[in-house]
């Protein structure tokens, strides 16, 4: 009874404002709705439309490129990082390395958004760069160019999640016992060797939470899409959280916006559980 | 003993072309907030005339002393209530459930991954019924929410951890229990709860999906919202909108700067338990 | 008593034909003599509103402008939203009105067109804000909007640059155009600067184009969502067809998907590009801030002495149909038709014509400026009757899920002139579908 007491607060609170929407969005998803006038039942109309019109699934597979950017970028340059740092963070150095490295993880999305849309602006500093390295070629709107347009905001999440990703596995790093690596040396093992057999094995923890983070940022990112292209060019940077706001609020398709809604949902719990089970395995 | 010197180099010449790399968009912006207002300055370079005017400029048209209130107002809305109640459900379902209730700890823990998308449509229904659209209340109820999964998951980890016979002391009756929740268990528990503190402080104050849907006036918003309208309203002036945007980030880089150590722990740890 | 009672009507009837007789019935909207404060949306980047709400507040002490401001792009996915919310504003910048109309989101002006005497305007300002009830079609049916002013698009030139190419007079056909932006490239300048990030601004050249391969009327129809409409014509393949081959062409700077309009503005003002398709509301600024350096002429007709038609729209505002003081925005929207310092502002910020009654004198213009020319432009469009709604208009959500990514694609290499008109067409019918 009085377990209840203390936890009730929290549990109204969350069935309130998440449990409940998160019902109410799967009973839109099989609504043909506008928000407004009256709804009619529509099956699984909507989820056929999201798993089969070709413009919804390419902003899907947006989603799950942006994975590639806002996760492999940060850990593997991390990973790189860390195994050469190791041991190099103690001090003032430390310190400062930490605050500046932390500070994309402290500003808003938003933040981040407009200060790299006025780096890959035309006149920006990224283009500046390339022509004064005489790269003048391949000076571009980065945000408008079709090819490029997808990368360049995967550029910002890696941005936004480098410093993150990299803090936690230098801190993963000191945490393995330094007589391995003493041992490794003494039996005159490569580093590549004692990267592959000590280091990486006991990041598996680390690793597991940085790609945990960043696939659920990718997949859900909204702010800077919303912020450094709104979607464009064409339809190669939108993604599905961008989608189901348009959907819901401007094309007043409550019922599509829902579905796609639930399927953003699934899918985030699908490329979870196998990198939670990887992590618990060998724990 | 070379080799040691020489990888010391590599190694800090690394770090440092990545702490370039991390700050070379705030320089970028703030040589931009520089150059002459409604010009497209060009790239990274310090203007022949500095325009200091540009920052009180956008201190005056975003109106940064009510944002500062309005954001501030909502974090004191949210974070508060927020790290109470979820540490009181973590302890007590870290403390005074049995295995039974596992399902209860789960459908918290379900929440956890969820994207706000997924519940930011009937949000919008849900607020407008409630008679808050357009009032902080529509950001600082669903925050609140929103949080627990986080919020009770990282308390009852902590809970777990202190051991049991503390616990075991007073037992049985509510008023006891409640006594010793304050007395014992929350002075306990305040790194935790700091940790906690800092965490929710600065997803609140970098909200932005919800500020957009659900409230329209940018005074009314969280830093994060009011910079988006700010560039809604200003993106078309590059040099005040970089002033803008750097003004708008400001207190929370100084705090930040002021207590790095907690910050930093704070992200860290979030992140391995979240 | 019933003495009396005749007597107030006998007073009654004589107020009102006096009313009658001085313009306007008994109760006009007005705004009173209380505080009111006008909760407004108006689109950024745009002086103009701004400007005449603060003159109106001038005048009118009583009545505040509590004024938030968004990007068109923004605007055109928030305003169902914000309008079907509690506090919806008063006066709204409604791009498209049709799904609005359909919503029941926006206040029915025809009683306000009756109370303020809006028959003396003329007839063919206000087809565009006409809608049928449900929502369609548009161009008739009862009034939902009312133009702020009446601005078309067309070709403003850069003065400097059309001399050094030998420039010397607008010109009179398309293939006159086409010579130009070649001879212009061959001298490395850029022919246009154009913007298509954010919202598509390709869609302007388009439409320029498509009203001088055919007749605008078809344009209008799919536009106003008649049935059988279509925006697949063989007429207007030929215009995306010559928009297509300008691209190819190299006439459109190459990172035109990565300039917003405002950048385009800056871009064009400092020199870069001889031509830019876009509206005359651009005039006063030019005038203001850049003055003598830029001209503005008509998109020419296919031949020499042809029909001129091209994108001519009021800059459209709303009421919201739960508005607090829908009222005296009414008559805000009167009053900048009418007024005569309002009309001079609207002239001077806005430089486009101002509408309201035929007989009210048009403002006078500085002689030889950019203004002067566009006034003109507008004249000619008029005595051609080839003014056209804007393609993006025809929908609310045509301009960002059809026109704009289909152009972006275009520009990229993506889509060519008749997959770009086949993909709109068969959005706009998803979206007629719903």
């Amino acid at each position: 009874m009085t377990a209840w007491l203390f936890i009730a607060p929290a549990a109204i609170a969350y069935a309130a404002f998440v449990l409940v929407p998160l019902a109410m969005s799967f009973y839109y998803s099989f609504l043909r709705w506008d928000g407004i006038g009256e709804a009619r039942f529509h099956g699984l109309t909507n989820y056929l439309t999201v798993l089969t019109d070709p413009k919804l699934l390419q902003i899907i597979g947006n989603a799950f490129q942006l994975v590639g950017y806002f996760t492999i970028i940060p850990v593997l340059l991390g990973l790189a990082v860390a195994s050469v740092i190791r041991g190099h963070m103690a001090g003032p150095f430390g310190t400062a390395t930490r605050t500046i490295l932390f500070l994309p993880q402290v500003i808003p999305l938003v933040a981040a958004g407009i200060a790299w849309s006025w780096m890959f602006a035309s006149t920006g500093v990224v283009n500046q760069g390339l022509r004064a390295i005489g790269m003048s070629d391949w000076a571009r709107g980065w945000l408008g160019d079709f090819v490029w347009a997808l990368p360049a905001v995967g550029i910002i999440g890696a941005w936004v999640l480098l410093g993150l990703c990299t803090m936690l596995l230098v801190t993963g790093i000191t945490k393995i016992d330094p007589s391995l690596y003493e041992a490794a040396r003494l039996d005159g093992a490569r580093p590549w060797h004692e990267f592959r057999y000590i280091t990486l094995p006991g990041l598996r923890q680390e690793i597991a939470v940085c790609v945990t983070l960043t696939v659920i940022s990718a997949l859900a990112s909204f702010d800077i899409v919303y912020i450094s292209t709104l979607g464009g060019p064409g339809i190669t940077t939108t993604v599905p959280g961008l989608e189901i706001y348009r959907l819901a609020f401007a094309h007043r398709q409550v019922g599509l916006a829902s579905a796609l809604a639930i399927v953003l949902m699934v899918l985030v719990l699908i490329s979870i559980a196998p990198i939670q089970w990887f992590a618990r395995e060998k724990k | 003993m070379k080799t040691a010197l020489s990888n010391t180099l590599v190694a800090r010449g690394l770090i440092i072309l990545l702490m370039i790399v991390t700050l070379l968009p705030f320089i970028a912006m703030f040589s931009a907030a520089l150059a002459p207002q409604g010009t497209y300055p060009n790239g990274l370079q310090w203007p022949a005339d500095p325009q200091w005017g540009n920052f009180v400029r956008a201190f005056e048209v975003s109106k940064m002393d009510q944002l500062l209130l309005s954001s501030t107002l909502i974090v004191l809305g949210v974070v508060p209530i927020s790290v109470l109640i979820a540490t009181m459900a973590g302890y007590g379902l870290a403390k005074l459930t049995t295995n039974k209730y596992k399902w209860l700890y789960l459908a918290f823990v379900f929440g956890l991954t969820l994207p706000f998308e997924a519940v930011i449509t009937p949000l919008y229904y849900e607020v407008r019924a409630l008679g808050l659209l357009n009032t902080r209340f529509a950001i600082i109820l669903p925050l609140i929410g929103l949080y627990m999964p986080f919020g009770v998951y990282w308390m009852r980890a902590h809970f777990l951890n202190v051991p049991h016979d503390l616990t075991e002391a007073a037992q049985l009756d509510g008023a006891t229990r409640w006594k010793e929740f304050w007395l014992v268990q929350v002075p306990l528990a305040r790194p935790a709860i700091m940790s906690l503190t800092i965490l929710l402080f600065l997803w609140t104050w970098n909200q932005f999906l919800l500020p957009v849907v659900l409230v329209q006036d940018p005074m009314q918003r969280t830093m994060a919202g009011a910079l988006g309208a700010f560039q809604g309203q200003w993106g078309t002036d590059i040099p005040l909108l970089c002033a803008g945007a750097l003004l708008i980030l400001a207190p929370t880089i100084v705090l930040f700067l002021m207590f790095q150590r907690q910050f930093v722990a704070a992200l860290m740890q979030g992140a391995v338990k979240g | 008593m019933r003495n009396q009672s005749r007597h107030a009507l006998r007073i009654a009837a004589l107020t009102l034909s006096v009313a009658a007789t001085a313009g306007t019935a008994l109760a006009a909207p007005s705004c009173g003599t209380d505080p009111v404060v006008l909760n407004s949306y108006f689109e950024t980047g745009f002086p103009l509103p701004t400007r005449l709400a603060e003159e109106f507040t001038r005048q009118f002490p009583n009545v505040t402008f509590d004024i938030k401001e968004d990007q068109f792009a923004n605007m055109m996915e928030n305003s169902p939203r914000i309008l079907s919310e509690p506090n919806a504003p008063d006066l709204i910048r409604v791009p498209s009105i049709t799904d609005l109309v359909a919503n029941n989101l926006l206040r029915n002006l025809d009683a306000d067109f009756d109370a303020l005497g809006w028959d003396q305007f003329p007839a063919g300002q206000l087809v565009q804000l006409r809608v049928e009830e449900g929502g369609r079609p548009r161009g008739t049916g009862s009034l939902y909007g009312m133009g702020i002013n009446y601005s078309m698009t067309g070709v403003f030139y850069n003065k400097e640059l059309a001399a050094q190419i030998g420039m010397t007079e607008a010109p009179k056909s398309v293939a006159e155009l086409d010579a130009l932006m070649a001879k212009a490239k061959e001298a490395g300048i850029l022919p246009v600067m154009q913007w298509n990030k954010g919202t598509g601004g390709f869609a302007f050249p388009l439409q320029n184009l498509m009203g001088a391969y055919g007749a605008p009327e078809p344009i209008n129809d799919w536009i106003f969502q008649k049935d059988g409409a279509t925006i697949n014509t063989a007429d207007n393949l030929k215009a995306a067809e010559h928009l297509e081959g300008w691209i190819k062409a190299g006439y459109f700077p190459s990172d035109a998907n990565a300039i917003e309009y405002f950048q385009m503005m800056s871009r064009f003002m400092g020199g870069e590009g001889l031509f830019m398709f876009n509206g005359d509301w651009e005039s006063g600024n030019l005038d203001t801030n850049a003055k003598d350096k830029f001209g503005f002429f008509i998109m020419p007709s296919l031949e020499e002495g042809g029909r001129h038609a091209s994108m001519s729209s009021p800059l459209t505002f709303g009421i919201s149909a739960n508005a607090a003081n829908p009222e005296c925005a009414a008559f805000f929207l009167d009053w900048v038709a009418r007024n005569e310092e309002a009309r001079k502002i609207n002239v001077e910020v806005g430089g486009s014509n101002p509408g309201g009654p035929t007989d009210l004198p048009m403002p006078a213009v500085e002689p030889g400026s950019v203004t002067e020319q566009s006034l003109a432009a507008g004249a000619t469009l008029a005595q051609d009757n080839g003014a056209m709604d804007f393609i993006a208009n025809a929908t609310g959500a045509i301009f960002a899920a059809g026109w704009t990514p289909e152009l972006q694609k275009m520009v990229g290499g993506q889509q060519n002139a008749g997959g770009l008109l086949e993909a709109v067409q068969r959005e706009y019918e998803t979206q007629l579908s719903r």
